[in-house]
């Protein structure tokens, strides 16, 4: 802000005659004047005005009400505790860092769930071979991800009875060991049987 | 005759026959020796209204396990008279005519896992006109468990009795073998299940994660 002489001020405000300034301040106290003059000229409608034209526009509908409350800015004050928030930024992060595990195929009336695991320390591959595959290999294969030599795969299958193998390294049959249940396949070896139950239940 | 009616005589001849044959599938997964033998197998088990499904199965395994020829045409053979032999029980114990091959599926499947044709008979006459398969399969995992024959039957009966039905018989018998690996004696476990019924309890369920699908041919309804 510019600072204005006492002087020329109690001059400009009418207290003391102009007669009692220096030429500066003289020509200080016009310059100030032509300014008070332009301020005054100038096209800014008073407080007054600019209320009535508010008053005469035509009201909004709702949409547009609608609309321009989207659109203006607001100010939102939110008051929670540190705790809160603290606990908030844990769950988005968990939520973040958590890898979500997809439900998996959806599963028929007539379908569950068939877990099969083996411990083959020296296998390069394990498959599953049975009746539910037509004993056509290369359907259901195991996998050991962390090469701890038990292989796994969980596969869904039909409801009902199913007789199986393991065929390690595409030529070794070998019986589940885990089965419980074997019947003879009269080749002179043993399936391993499953009885599938039905998850919707 | 003229030779248009004996060439249609001929094709309505042949259509069925090559409907009960099953050598259009067997081929490419059975040795080509065994191949004769297997479908005059299978036409003879359709013609006799017996399921013919178990019987390819049993020549797919025999080829995918690499199994000689003859050895497998035997096996076929006698997966085709244990059907025989299970749909005669089936009829023994009442079934309709003609008896529902996924039946005579199960009591074959039964016979296979070695309990005898009495005991099923036996079973199969406790639940007449319904589903036996897991019956008969939870009285097969019992005796495979070195249970009794009479006493897992027993067990089982006595679990229909008591108002369970389908694969809660196999809950039955899991919970029988569960009592055994806890250091019950067989008659002890089977007396403790029994005083549990109809209250036994189900087994966990998988979590459905990390899910494949079997991928298999599925027959149509008119091949054997």
């Amino acid at each position: 802000m510019m600072h204005i002489d006492p002087q020329l001020h109690r001059v400009l405000d009418g207290e003391l005659p102009s007669d009692d300034l220096t030429p500066l301040q003289r020509e200080q106290s016009a310059a100030l004047q032509r300014a008070a003059r332009l301020l005054a000229e100038a096209p800014v409608g008073s407080v007054a005005a600019r209320v009535m034209a508010e008053v005469r526009r035509p009201p909004l509908r709702l949409g547009q009400r609608v609309a321009q409350w989207l659109t203006e800015r607001h100010a939102v004050t939110i008051a929670v505790r540190p705790i809160w928030s603290l606990a908030l930024a844990a769950a988005l992060a968990a939520i973040a860092v958590i890898p979500s595990r997809g439900p998996g195929p959806v599963l028929g009336e007539q379908e569950g769930i068939a877990q099969f695991v083996g411990r083959f320390p020296d296998a390069r591959s394990v498959e599953v071979v049975g009746s539910f595959t037509d004993w056509r290999p290369g359907a259901v294969v195991l996998r050991d991800d962390d090469h701890d030599g038990i292989w796994r795969a969980s596969v869904v299958l039909p409801v009902g009875e199913h007789e199986y193998m393991f065929v390690v390294d595409g030529e070794r049959w070998v019986a589940d060991p885990l089965a419980g249940r074997y019947v003879d396949d009269g080749f002179g070896r043993q399936n391993a049987l499953l009885f599938v139950r039905p998850l919707a239940r | 005759m003229t030779a248009r009616r004996l060439v249609a005589l001929l094709l309505a001849a042949a259509t069925p026959l090559a409907a009960q044959s099953g050598f259009a599938r067997l081929a490419g997964r059975v040795p080509p020796p065994a191949l004769s033998a297997i479908d005059s197998i299978l036409v003879a088990a359709h013609r006799e209204g017996l399921p013919t499904q178990p019987l390819i199965e049993k020549a797919f395994e025999g080829g995918a396990k690499g199994v000689a020829p003859d050895k497998i045409v035997l096996a076929v053979s006698t997966s085709a008279d244990q059907l025989r032999v299970a749909r005669a029980l089936l009829r023994e114990a009442g079934e309709a005519q003609p008896t529902d091959p996924a039946e005579v599926t199960a009591v074959a499947a039964a016979l296979s896992r070695g309990l005898s044709p009495e005991l099923v008979g036996e079973l199969t006459a406790v639940l007449p006109g319904e589903p036996t398969g897991p019956a008969l399969h939870a009285v097969a995992d019992l005796v495979g468990h070195r249970f009794a024959e009479d006493s897992s039957v027993d067990l089982i009966v006595a679990a229909a009795q008591s108002g369970l039905r389908g694969l809660r018989f196999l809950d039955v018998a899991a919970a029988a073998v569960q009592e055994l690996q806890r250091g019950r004696s067989h008659a002890a476990a089977l007396a403790h299940v029994k005083s549990l019924l109809p209250n036994v309890p189900p087994p966990p369920r998988p979590a459905p994660s990390t899910l494949s699908r079997a991928r298999r041919v599925q027959p149509g309804p008119d091949r054997p």
